[in-house]
């Protein structure tokens, strides 16, 4: 079996070295050896959708820059098998799907290596990953709320319970998952599972009350990164009250003044300037009087 | 006022003409030029590379620009008081000031309006103040209500000008052709007969009660511009009363000032008596003493708390590095003028004329210090930005234009005086033939 | 699976979910990209799923960040729908390290020598212990700033949510006047952005590009937010000092640590600044109690 690398892969170029040797840590920059960094990711998103995501990098001393507008070459396993041709965006970063034709070659195996080339240079080779699955199951034990998670690999072409998996379990929310029970991560027992017992009740859903669990591997060094996501009636009914938005307030757009503060102004507005109007007016009588 | 009942119409016409610029109108003209051109030079500066020539920054974001906005609105103020407040309280001996305030009302308060586009980091959006006004915000009530108080000093110098307007348009002095047009186009059509008398009366009556919550609109509002903020030193509810007692103090001391160089240049000592001098003491004197007053409520109140915000603030003021210009503006400004202008000799022109500018003087700075420091001294300390910001002197650019903007005000005044006659001709004459009369 | 007729944008994420928990459904969405917040090319593409199976997407998804659609500025004045942001910022474990503040400088390429977000040295009384306190915007919910606004150039959203319209500003800087927490930054000059942004649209989301003569503060990053994403300084700080969420979904998250809000005020009793001033700001902080660092780390 192929050693199991960790996810970040690291590539050393040494570009300068004779230059720098001897030097000083205060080296020109330019003389300061770089090093570009390939990191991959796998993704696996409720069994269905896979992707890779590539981040291209140059560490130079302790400053990683995103390297944008460099094309590599992705394969699956042997460079027969061409995933995609990727460039990478400002951020250094580039996507990759799986296409249909390699169909073939994806179900051949449990395990895949994926290679990542720029023109015939290899720069990585041994990102491996096992094909897995994960699923969420929801149980009502005495009156308490529970969640199963199960994480299934593939061993032999067939699904095994995977064990040892670092998840964290618990509700969808912006930026992260907030645990459903007290632990901040749970890890799968034997049978390949965690049980969740929630703790966290009455949390705010929609307006029917729906809210999304989920449960999510980060960067797990066989399987990649897995997410599983189930929507549930747990939640409790929330109206947006847009209420203190709609008001009229000092500090509203001009359309939702106060009504207090308009008639003021306007009263204001309206009683000073019709005098002056009227005053405008004896003007011109004084003018029409004298013209007479 | 003896001396004027012996004189005839034509003799009071003759005086009150306006006159040419002598030697000495020449080169006061030019220098207000030269400095008006300087400002106006800054300015293009200022319009080329942004608001970054002046040496506000992110704390002291409002700087002599401002406080020059402030001490013009105060000083607009005159116009109403002396015009409005002494013709309805039926003060006679105040016909020969009207004039006098209510020009030096309309140049600054023009030159209020136009200080405040200085300030804009985006003048050409101006007109997104009409396109998108928001009226919760105080920036609109003034700019609503500095227009206004515009619109009405003008009507309140034109309404009583229309006689005037006729003598001088039947006059036939040397004068240039299109002066004479210009008179006969402003005032032509007035025949001093009853029935337009009548309404013209009304209508400065009217106007003058219009007149007097406008004013006091003008300069609350300014002051609340400052007042509805949270920062030591602004946060008070004292605000509109103590901007309304300063700006009459100010007001008052620049027609004193005024009067003096009007009644000097054009030899009208026999229109502006030692009299007017020592009722208008009498006048500064109690204007100084109730913003003296209110100047001790703004100051003492606080600083007998001593809240942690207001400390620094004050610190500064009474003992920091705003020390001697706090009591410089507080002494000169006030304590001063009050004690010359309590004693008999001290209301003779000369040394009125001498506190009038002490006066106007100590006012500018005082409008500097209610602006500036208050902003060095935010809730939360000032880090993570460059030193520069920490401190606040103006830069030559905004000096330029600070003292452009005083220029040009000063250069409608005289302009004003050369075209017009500075104290009401027909107003004059009726006063006298009462006396007469009676 | 098309639930996709209800009308929040609240419901269409939750809908956008369910579809992706179908398995095998075609229509599956990034974990990290809501499908409702990416703008769809139109163009559908075939890829291999994790069992095998033949499914599409929207060929949107193939960018490794997807753009979120352009947003016109009625609708950046609106809001998001059904969210209602809301910050809390742990003092005890700041040590002054500001990458809270070159990440937020670098992203919205602020004017160098200025700051949207500040670290502040602070110490209450004379006895009190000194501490590092994180500010930024608070986005108040009573904003002074916006009260004083004569053009309605900064605005409130129903988010909660206070931005400038840099388009809008006439610069008259009473905003900054009226600020209590000194937040405000003015582009007094040339506000310097770099080619890349100079030439963008001004976005009141993305605050760039910054323009002369206009104002400029912290925005709460809502064009990350739209994508699911935390803000730049919450992600930037190593220590997880700044947590990011929705007040009604009752929780903040700083990336690694995920809490529900109301607990994490309850338990830590946390605080508002400047509480007197009836700001009712957005931005909690944390006491600095059982530090993670010495005050002198940070020195
Ligand atoms: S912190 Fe300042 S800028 Fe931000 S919303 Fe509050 S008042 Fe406005
Ligand atoms: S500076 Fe701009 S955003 Fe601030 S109050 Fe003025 S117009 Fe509004």
């Amino acid at each position: 079996m192929k050693k199991l690398h960790h996810n970040i892969l690291k590539l050393l170029v040494t570009l300068c070295c004779f230059a720098t040797a001897g030097q000083t840590a205060n080296a020109q920059s330019d003389s300061v050896p770089a090093t570009k960094i390939i990191r991959m990711h796998y993704y696996n998103v409720n069994n269905s959708m896979q992707y890779i995501l590539l981040e291209s990098q140059l560490k130079k001393e302790k400053t990683f820059t995103p390297q944008a507008n460099k094309t590599y070459n992705l394969y699956l396993d042997s460079a027969a098998n061409l995933v995609a041709m990727l460039k990478t965006d400002k951020d250094g970063k580039a996507k990759a799907f799986i296409p249909p034709t390699l169909k073939a070659a994806w179900e051949g195996s449990s395990q895949h290596t994926f290679i990542v080339k720029e023109g015939d240079e290899e720069l990585v080779s041994d990102y491996v990953i096992t094909k897995s699955k994960i699923d969420i199951d929801t149980a009502n034990e005495d009156g308490a709320r529970v969640i199963n998670v199960s994480v299934m690999k593939m061993d032999n072409n067939e699904w095994k319970p995977a064990a040892g998996v670092e998840l964290k379990v618990g509700f969808e929310r912006l930026g992260g998952i907030l645990s459903a029970g007290d632990e901040e991560t749970y890890t799968t027992d034997s049978t390949g599972t965690v049980k969740v017992t929630v703790t966290k009740d009455s949390l705010p859903g929609n307006e029917k009350g729906i809210i999304t669990i989920a449960a999510r591997a980060d960067d797990n060094e066989t399987f990649g990164n897995l997410l599983a996501e189930k929507n549930i009636s747990w939640g409790l009914p929330t109206e947006i009250n847009t209420h203190f938005f709609d008001q009229r307030a000092l500090w509203t757009t001009r359309f939702r003044t106060p009504i207090w503060l308009l008639a003021m102004a306007y009263s204001i507005v309206i009683g000073v300037w019709g005098t002056l109007i009227y005053l405008i007016f004896q003007v011109i009588k004084i003018r029409k009087l004298g013209r007479t | 006022m003896e001396n004027i009942t012996t004189l005839t119409s034509e003799q009071i016409t003759k005086d009150l003409m306006p006159q040419q610029f002598g030697r000495n109108g020449k080169i006061w003209v030019a220098i207000l030029v030269l400095i008006c051109l300087i400002g106006a030079y800054a300015y293009y500066l200022q319009l080329k590379d942004g608001l970054i020539v002046t040496n506000m920054r992110d704390y002291v974001s409002w700087g002599i620009y401002i406080s020059n906005f402030v001490f013009f609105v105060a000083i607009s103020l005159v116009g109403s008081l002396i015009t409005a407040v002494f013709r309805l309280a039926n003060v006679e001996w105040s016909t020969p000031l009207t004039r006098i305030a209510e020009i030096i009302a309309v140049s600054a308060i023009t030159f209020a309006s136009l200080i405040i586009i200085v300030d804009m980091g985006r003048p050409e959006r101006l007109l997104n103040l009409f396109a998108y006004g928001r009226i919760q915000s105080p920036i609109m009530w003034d700019v609503i209500v500095i227009t206004t108080y515009l619109f009405i000093s003008i009507l309140l110098l034109y309404i009583p000008l229309l006689p005037d307007l006729k003598i001088m348009g039947e006059q036939d002095t040397k004068g240039p052709k299109w002066l004479k047009k210009f008179y006969r186009f402003l005032g032509s059509f007035w025949k001093g007969n009853p029935a337009q008398e009548k309404i013209s009366n009304k209508s400065i009556t009217i106007l003058c009660i219009l007149i007097i919550p406008v004013a006091f609109c003008i300069h609350t509002v300014t002051s609340w511009l400052f007042a509805t903020t949270y920062r030591p030193g602004w946060d008070s509810t004292n605000f509109g009363a103590y901007f309304i007692s300063g700006a009459f103090l100010v007001g008052a001391g620049a027609v004193v000032t005024a009067m003096f160089v009007v009644r000097k240049m054009y030899s009208l000592e026999k229109y502006i008596t030692e009299e007017h001098f020592d009722k208008m003491g009498k006048i500064v004197v109690l204007l100084a003493l109730l913003y003296l007053y209110f100047n001790v409520n703004e100051y003492l109140v606080p600083a007998f708390k001593m809240k942690k915000a207001e400390e620094g603030h004050l610190d500064e003021l009474f003992t920091g590095q705003f020390a001697p210009l706090f009591w410089f503006a507080i002494l000169v400004g006030m304590v001063i003028p009050i004690l010359v202008l309590v004693t008999k000799k001290g209301r003779k022109p000369l040394p009125m004329f001498i506190t009038g500018i002490m006066v106007v003087v100590g006012a500018w700075f005082k409008r500097y210090l209610i602006v500036t420091p208050t902003l060095l001294h935010p809730f939360l300390p000032m880090t993570n930005v460059p030193e520069n910001f920490k401190h606040y002197f103006p830069s030559w650019e905004e000096w330029a234009i600070a003292l452009g903007s005083l220029s040009g005000a000063l250069l409608i005044i005289t302009f004003f005086v050369r075209i017009f006659p500075i104290i009401p001709i027909q107003e004059t004459i009726t006063q006298q033939n009462e006396k007469a009369t009676s | 699976m098309n639930e996709h007729t209800s009308t929040s944008r609240r419901d269409f994420l939750l809908a956008g979910f369910a579809t992706a928990a179908a398995v095998g459904c075609s229509d599956s969405t990034n974990p990290f990209t809501p499908e409702m917040a990416v703008a769809p090319s139109g163009e559908k593409v075939k890829l291999l799923s994790v069992t095998g199976e033949i499914i599409e997407v929207d060929k949107a998804f193939l960018k490794p960040v997807p753009d979120v659609p352009q947003l016109s500025n009625a609708e950046e004045r609106k809001g998001i729908p059904g969210k209602k942001f809301v910050m809390v910022i742990d003092l005890a474990r700041c040590k002054n390290l500001r990458k809270c503040q070159s990440a937020c400088n670098h992203m919205h390429r602020v004017h160098s020598g200025q700051n949207w977000i500040k670290v502040l040295s602070m110490q209450d009384g004379e006895h009190t212990a000194p501490y590092w306190q994180p500010t930024t915007c608070m986005h108040c919910d009573e904003p002074p700033c916006v009260k004083v606004c004569p053009v309605d150039a900064t605005f409130k959203r129903q988010d909660g949510l206070v931005l400038i319209d840099s388009d809008r500003c006439i610069g008259c800087r009473f905003c900054m006047a009226a600020c209590p927490y000194s937040t405000r930054v003015f582009n007094w000059g040339d506000p310097g952005v770099t080619a890349d942004v100079a030439d963008q649209h001004y976005s009141c989301e993305t605050s760039m590009p910054q323009k002369k003569g206009t104002v400029g503060k912290c925005d709460f990053c809502p064009d990350m937010t739209r994508r699911n994403e935390l803000p730049h300084c919450v992600s930037a700080c190593p220590n997880g000092v700044f947590f990011f969420g929705d007040m009604n979904e009752d929780s903040v998250s700083n990336g690694a640590e995920t809490f529900r809000f109301s607990d994490l005020i309850k338990d830590k009793a946390g605080y508002r600044l400047m509480e007197d001033l009836g700001t009712k700001p957005s931005v909690y902080y944390l006491p600095p109690v059982n530090r993670n660092f010495p005050y002198e780390s940070g020195l």
